[in-house]
C-alpha cells in the first residue's frame, strides 16, 4: 500500500472555496504525459449506460417501486409571505386511502436553510414553501387530500424584486434583506488612478433573468425503513451530502442512512443537498411503517427547488487608446430568494482580463421567492454576459477588433490569487475558435448586414475552476476471472462517469472495457466521493481510479514475482499478462495470479492526489456564435456555435461532445427564452410549466455546433491531467450570442433573455 | 384531478342526452389534450366525461368538388395538415394545422377540440381567481401581459389560442352543431365571442351542443390562401401573433381579400379595413407596405405587448408577399 498523509485541501466547488482535511498519497503517480500514447483513455468510447438508457431498462429513482409503497404529496404555500394561523387536516384524514399527514403540529422542529427556518415553519416566505405532507395509497388520493386540508393564513406584505427589497421601506424577510447584511467586495489597485489614465470610459447596466434548472427527471425519492435504518433512493448529485443531511435532520447516525442513486435525469446544481421532500417522506414512512415515494411535479420544481438568481450589473470600465484596460468596476445585486444563496456574479470580471485597478461589489438579496441554488456555473453565466458585452463595446469605441482587444488584455497569471496557472491556453482557444467560425473573413461591422435577415458573429471568453481535489477515493477489486469492479462514492448525472471510470481502469490494467463493472451512487458500499458539482467529478475521481489501478498492477506483479520466482523488476506487464523479461516462457495471466493468491478477489483503494501548491487551477475557453436576426419578427436563430476550450485531458470525446452540446443548448435557452416570470401584484410565479417556462427544443438548436479542445493534458494537476467541462461548456454561450446579435443589428441588447419583443422594441421603439 | 364517470356513447343522440345544462358537471372529451390538462390543474372538475371518440363517423375528410370540404369534428390535426386536397385548395388550414403544438399533440388533438380549447392566459391556467373564472378582476391588466391581446379585450384580455380557428375564419368556414334533436349551421364569424359579450366562454356553444362537422366552401377560381405563425419557440408553442389570408386574384388585381389575425384578440380577428382595402389593388412591395400600415389602427396594447402591432403588420406583409410571389 502506498503511503498517505492528511493535508488541508481547498478547492472551488460551485459557489465558494471548500476547505477540508483530506487524505492524499504522499507521492502522486506520475501523470500521463501530454501527447502520451493511450489506448483507451481519450478514445471515443460508447457509454457504459447507453444500452440501459436506450432500451428503457435503466431504472431511475422515479422508476423505483417497492412492495406496499405509499405515495406522498406536499401542500405548499399559495402566498409569497404568510403566517400559518391554523391547519385543520381532519377532513383530509377521513378521505379513504389517506394514511398519514404531517405538518408543523405533529413533527419535531427540524432546522432548515442554515438554521434560519424549519422543515415546517409557521412563517412562509415564498409561494411553494412547505405546509403539510400527505401519504396515501396512491398519488391521486394524496393530491385530493391536499385540497381537503384547511389552512388559515395571515398574509404578510411581500417583496419579489431585489432592487426594491434592498430599500429601507421594503417588507423584511429576515432581520435584513441583504445576505449577511453586507455585500461581497473585492478590490485591487487604485481605481481612481485607473480611470484617470483611461482615454475612454464606458458605463452600462446589464440585467439577467431568474432561470430555473427544470431537469428532465423531477426531484424525487423513495424511502424505506428497516428497523432504525433508512434506505433512500434519491435523484441526487451528492449521495454523501444527502446521507449526512438526512441523518442530521432525523437525528440518527449517518451510518444508519444508505443513499442510492444509479441513473439520473439531470441536476444542474439543483440536486446537491438533501431535500425537504426526502425528509418528509422519511418521517411519513416511519409513521406508517411502509416505504414512501415522493416526486415533485413541474410546478413544484419551478417554485421550490432552486433557481439561478437574477442580476442587475452596473459596470464601468476604462481603457487607453491602445486598448490597455486601466480600470474596471462591477456593482451588482441579485435575488437569492427567501433563503441564503449566492447571487454574486463578479468572479469572471475579477480575473479573466488583465487590469491592475479593479473593484467589485455584489449584493445578494432576499426576496419572497423560491431560494436560489447553484445552477451550472453560479454567477459566471450572468457575469460573463455583462462583462463580455461591455468589453465588446469598449473594443468598438476604441476601434479595435474585439478579439485583438481581449488578446491585448490577456492575463498571464491569476490576478486574484497572484499565482501562476497550472495551464492556461486561452489564446489557442481564441485562435482556433476564430478560424473555425471564420472571424476574420465573415465578420462585418455592427449593423451593416443588409436585408431583413441580419447576420452577425460574436464571441465571449470563459473562465471557471473545475480542477477538483481530494478527498476522493476509488476501490478496485480484481476478480478471479480477470475482470475488475470499480466502486466509487461519486454519481453519474448522465455525464458519462460510469464510462470514464472504466476507461481509466482499462487503460492501466489493459483489460477490455466490457470486463470492468462500475458501481457508483451507493453510500452503503462505496468509499467517499465528492458531490458532482463545480465540474469536479472527473478531475477528482479519475486520478483516484488510476491510483487504485496502478496499485493493483503493482500487487499483481508482486504476486506473479512470488509465483514465478522472478524478481519484480524483471517482470513486465502487457495486455494483462505478466512475463519474465528474460524468459518469455515464464508468464501468468492476471486471472492466474488471483487464483493462486487465494484471496479470490484482490482489493486496492486509490486516492486523489493533493493539488500542486502555489498554483491556481482554472479551465478556459472561448465560444463563437453566428446568428441570424429577423428584424420583421425579432427572432434570433443560431446558425453555428464554435466552442474552443482548454479543459485539460479529454477522457472520452463522445461524452465530452455531449456535455458541450448540452451546455450550449442550455446557454441558448438562457440567452433567448428561459425566464421565470412573476406577477407583481400577488407575488406568485406565472411560469410553472414547460409551456410558459420555455426550454429550447431540438428545433431551436443551431444547425452546427463545433467543439474544439485545444488542451491535451494538465499534468501539474493530477495523474490524469483532467479539468472539468460541465460548466465551462455553458458559461460563455449567452454572452457570445449577445455579442453576435449586436454585430447583426447594431443595437446592444442589455437584458436577457433576448426575446423577440425586446428585439422589436429595441429596433422600432 | 377529481374522480369522474366515463361515458362512451355509440351515437350522437346518446352523447347529447348525457350532456346537461351547465358547464360544470358534464363535459365532452375528444383527444383530451386540452381537457385533461385543465382537469389535472382543477380548472375543470366534471362529474361525467362523455367520450366523442366512441361515436363512429365523426372522423372524416370529405371533399365535394365545386361545393365544399367537410371535416368531421373528431379529425386529427395531423390528418388535416397532411391531406393533399387541403394542402392544395385550403392551404391556410393545412399550414395552420402543420404548425399546431408538436407532432404528438397533433396526432391526438382534434379539430373540434382545437377550436373549443380554453384560453392559455397564465393567470387563467394558474391559481388566480380571475374574472373569467368567476372572480372580480383581470390580473393581466396590471400584471404581466406580454402575451395578451391588443384589441377586442376588456374586461378580459385573453387571446384565442387556436391556430385552426384563424385559418378557418380566413376560409369562411361553417360549423355544424348538434343539440340532441337538430343540427344547425353557424358561420364561424358568429361562433366566437368577445369578453364584453361573454366573459366566461369564448364562443356561443351551449353546454348541450356538440360540433359535428366543419364545412368550408370551395374556393372560387383564382383564390389563394395562406397562414403565417410566429412563435417564440420553434415548436410546441402557441402563436405570439399569426395571420391567415385568403385572396381572390384576377390577373394582377385583387378582387377580394380576407385578413384574419391570431394572437391579437380574444377571437380570430377579422381586419375589415384591410380586407376592404385589398379590393382592387395590385400587389407590389410598396403597396403592400402602405396597406399593412393601416391595419390594427384601433389596437390598444397593454404595458408589455406593443410589439404585437409591429409583429402583426410584418407578418401580414410577409404573407401577402409570399402569396404574390414577391
Ligand atoms: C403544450 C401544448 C401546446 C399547444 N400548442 C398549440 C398551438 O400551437 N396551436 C393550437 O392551435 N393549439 C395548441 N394546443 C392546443 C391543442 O391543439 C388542443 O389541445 C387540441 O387541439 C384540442 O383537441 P382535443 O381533441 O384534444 O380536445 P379536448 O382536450 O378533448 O377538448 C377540448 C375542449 O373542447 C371540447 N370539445 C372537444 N370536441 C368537441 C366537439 N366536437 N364539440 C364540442 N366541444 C368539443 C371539450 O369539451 C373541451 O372543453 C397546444 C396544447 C398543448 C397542451
Ligand atoms: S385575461 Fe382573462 S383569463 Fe386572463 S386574467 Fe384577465 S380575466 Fe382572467
Amino acid at each position: 500500500m502506498s503511503s498517505r498523509k492528511i493535508i488541508k485541501s481547498k478547492y472551488f466547488f460551485e459557489e465558494d472555496f471548500v476547505e477540508s482535511l483530506a487524505e492524499v498519497p504522499v507521492e502522486k503517480t506520475e501523470a500521463w504525459a501530454s501527447g502520451a500514447e493511450l489506448k483507451v483513455v481519450g478514445k471515443p468510447t460508447q457509454r457504459k449506460d447507453g444500452y440501459d438508457k436506450v432500451s428503457g431498462s435503466a431504472q431511475y429513482t422515479f422508476d423505483i417501486s417497492l412492495p406496499k409503497m405509499a405515495f406522498a404529496k406536499t401542500l405548499r404555500s399559495p402566498h409569497p409571505h404568510a403566517r400559518i394561523l391554523n391547519i385543520d387536516v381532519s377532513k383530509a384524514k377521513k378521505l379513504p386511502g389517506v394514511l398519514e399527514i404531517i405538518t408543523h403540529q405533529n413533527t419535531p422542529k427540524i432546522p432548515w436553510y442554515f438554521g434560519m427556518s424549519f422543515l415546517f415553519d409557521t412563517t412562509l416566505r415564498f409561494e411553494g414553501d412547505e405546509v403539510a405532507c400527505v401519504a396515501a395509497e396512491s398519488e391521486h388520493i394524496a393530491e385530493q387530500a391536499l385540497q381537503l386540508i384547511r389552512v388559515e393564513y395571515e398574509e404578510l406584505p411581500f417583496t419579489i424584486e431585489a432592487g426594491q427589497a434592498m430599500s429601507e421601506a421594503a417588507p423584511k424577510i429576515h432581520d435584513t434583506n441583504i445576505l449577511r447584511g453586507r455585500p461581497d467586495t473585492y478590490e485591487r489597485g487604485d481605481i481612481e488612478k485607473g480611470f484617470a489614465e483611461a482615454d475612454v470610459v464606458l458605463e452600462e447596466t446589464f440585467t439577467t433573468q431568474t432561470a430555473v434548472h427544470n431537469t428532465t427527471e423531477p426531484h424525487c425519492s423513495v424511502v424505506n425503513w428497516d428497523g432504525d435504518r433508512l434506505t433512500v433512493w434519491d435523484s441526487t448529485q451528492g449521495i454523501f451530502s444527502v446521507r449526512d443531511g438526512i441523518a442530521d435532520s432525523l437525528g440518527i447516525p449517518a451510518s444508519h442512512v444508505r443513499v442510492i442513486k444509479k441513473y439520473m435525469g439531470g441536476g444542474f446544481g439543483s440536486k446537491l443537498a438533501a431535500g425537504k421532500y426526502t425528509v418528509m417522506a422519511a418521517l411519513l414512512a416511519k409513521k406508517i411503517g411502509r416505504p414512501v415515494k415522493i416526486a415533485l411535479d413541474r410546478k413544484e420544481m419551478n417554485l421550490a427547488v432552486g433557481n439561478r438568481p437574477d442580476s442587475v450589473q452596473k459596470l464601468k470600465i476604462g481603457a487607453k487608446k491602445d486598448g490597455t484596460l486601466t480600470a474596471m468596476v462591477h456593482e451588482s445585486y441579485g435575488a437569492s430568494g427567501a433563503y441564503p444563496s449566492g447571487a454574486a456574479c463578479s468572479w469572471p470580471f475579477r480575473t479573466i482580463y488583465q487590469c491592475p485597478n479593479l473593484n467589485t461589489i455584489d449584493y445578494s438579496v432576499y426576496i419572497n421567492a423560491g431560494p436560489g441554488r447553484p445552477m451550472r456555473a453560479p454567477g459566471h453565466v450572468q457575469g460573463t454576459f455583462g462583462m463580455d458585452s461591455i468589453i465588446d463595446d469598449m473594443a468598438e469605441k476604441i476601434g479595435m477588433d474585439p478579439l485583438e482587444f481581449r488578446l491585448k488584455n490577456y492575463a498571464e497569471i491569476d490576478q486574484v490569487g497572484n499565482a501562476p496557472y497550472t495551464s492556461k491556453r486561452l489564446h489557442e482557444c481564441y485562435q482556433q475558435g476564430a478560424a473555425a467560425i471564420g472571424w476574420y473573413q465573415k465578420r462585418r461591422p455592427a449593423g451593416s448586414s443588409p436585408g431583413k435577415i441580419k447576420k452577425g458573429i460574436g464571441m465571449a471568453s470563459q473562465i471557471w475552476w473545475g480542477g477538483g481535489g481530494p478527498p476522493a477515493y476509488a476501490t478496485l477489486k480484481l476478480n478471479r476471472d480477470g475482470s475488475a469492479t470499480v466502486i466509487a462514492g461519486t454519481q453519474d448525472l448522465g455525464t458519462g462517469t460510469y464510462t470514464f471510470i472504466a476507461q481509466v481502469a482499462a487503460e492501466v490494467l489493459e483489460i477490455p472495457l466490457d470486463n470492468i463493472n462500475v458501481i457508483l451512487g451507493d453510500t452503503g458500499v462505496a468509499p467517499y466521493g465528492p458531490s458532482s458539482g463545480g465540474s469536479t467529478t472527473a478531475p477528482s475521481i479519475s486520478p483516484a481510479v488510476r491510483d487504485a489501478a496502478e496499485q493493483m498492477k503493482t500487487k499483481l506483479i508482486s504476486g506473479a514475482a512470488a509465483i514465478l520466482e522472478v524478481p519484480e523488476r524483471e517482470l513486465s506487464y502487457r495486455n494483462a499478462v505478466i512475463s519474465a523479461i528474460t524468459d518469455s516462457e515464464k508468464k501468468l495471466g492476471i486471472s492466474d495470479v488471483v487464483r493462486q493468491m487465494r484471496e479470490r478477489v484482490l482489493v486496492t483503494t486509490g486516492l486523489r492526489n493533493a493539488n500542486p501548491e502555489g498554483y491556481t487551477i482554472n479551465s478556459f475557453g472561448a465560444q463563437f456564435a453566428e446568428v441570424e436576426v429577423d428584424i420583421d419578427t425579432g427572432k434570433i436563430r443560431l446558425l453555428k456555435v464554435v466552442a474552443a476550450h482548454d479543459v485539460g485531458r479529454i477522457l472520452n470525446p463522445l461524452t465530452s461532445d455531449n456535455q458541450f452540446h448540452g451546455g450550449i443548448i442550455q446557454g441558448i435557452g438562457f440567452a433567448l427564452m428561459e425566464e421565470r416570470i412573476m406577477d407583481p401584484m400577488t407575488g406568485k410565479t406565472l411560469t410553472t410549466n414547460l409551456h410558459n417556462y420555455k426550454v429550447p427544443t431540438v428545433m431551436d438548436t443551431p444547425t452546427e455546433i463545433e467543439v474544439i479542445i485545444v488542451s491535451d493534458s494538465d499534468p501539474l494537476i493530477s495523474n490524469t491531467g483532467v479539468k472539468g467541462i460541465g460548466e465551462p461548456a455553458h458559461i460563455p454561450t449567452a454572452a457570445a450570442i449577445a455579442n453576435a446579435v449586436y454585430n447583426a443589428i447594431g443595437v446592444r441588447m442589455k437584458s436577457l433573455p433576448m426575446t423577440p419583443d425586446k428585439i422589436l422594441h429595441a429596433l422600432f421603439g | 384531478m377529481k374522480n369522474f364517470t366515463y361515458f362512451q356513447p355509440e351515437n350522437l343522440k346518446d352523447a347529447a342526452k348525457q350532456l346537461g345544462n351547465n358547464w360544470k358537471d358534464r363535459l365532452l372529451i375528444a383527444g383530451g389534450t386540452d381537457l385533461l390538462g385543465l382537469m389535472k390543474h382543477n380548472l375543470e372538475r366534471p362529474d361525467v366525461l362523455i367520450n366523442l371518440k366512441s361515436i363512429a363517423g365523426l372522423e372524416k375528410i370529405e371533399y365535394l368538388p365545386g361545393k365544399e370540404l367537410r371535416i368531421g369534428a373528431l379529425t386529427k390535426i395531423t390528418d388535416i395538415a397532411e391531406h393533399p386536397v387541403i394542402r392544395e385548395k385550403f392551404t391556410a388550414l393545412a399550414e395552420a394545422a402543420g404548425q399546431v403544438a408538436s407532432p404528438q399533440l397533433r396526432n391526438m388533438g382534434t379539430i373540434g377540440g382545437n377550436i373549443c380549447q380554453r384560453p392559455r392566459c397564465w393567470y387563467y391556467r394558474g391559481d388566480f381567481n380571475c374574472l373569467r373564472k368567476g372572480g372580480d378582476i383581470c390580473f393581466a391588466v396590471e400584471g404581466r401581459n406580454k402575451f395578451h391581446c391588443i384589441i377586442g379585450g376588456a374586461p378580459c384580455f385573453i387571446v384565442h389560442p387556436s391556430d385552426l380557428a384563424v385559418a378557418l375564419q380566413a376560409l369562411e368556414a361553417k360549423l355544424i352543431i348538434f343539440s340532441g334533436k337538430k343540427s344547425k349551421s353557424v358561420a364561424i364569424k358568429d361562433f366566437f365571442v368577445l369578453p364584453d359579450a361573454d366573459v366566461y366562454r369564448e364562443n356561443i356553444l351551449k353546454p348541450n351542443e356538440i360540433i359535428t362537422e366543419i364545412h368550408i366552401p370551395e374556393p372560387a377560381s383564382g383564390c389563394q390562401s395562406g397562414y403565417l405563425k410566429f412563435q417564440e419557440r420553434e415548436v410546441w408553442d402557441f402563436a405570439t401573433v399569426s395571420v391567415g389570408v385568403s385572396i381572390k386574384k384576377n390577373a394582377n388585381f385583387i378582387e377580394t381579400g380576407l385578413v384574419v389575425f391570431g394572437g391579437v384578440a380574444p377571437r380570430p380577428w377579422i381586419e375589415q379595413k384591410i380586407s376592404q382595402a385589398l379590393t382592387g389593388t395590385i400587389l407590389k412591395e410598396n403597396t403592400i407596405s402602405e396597406l399593412t400600415d393601416i391595419c390594427l389602427q384601433d389596437a390598444e396594447p397593454l404595458e408589455e405587448n406593443k410589439y404585437k402591432v409591429v409583429l402583426a403588420k410584418n407578418l401580414l406583409k410577409n404573407l401577402l408577399m409570399r402569396l404574390n410571389n414577391i
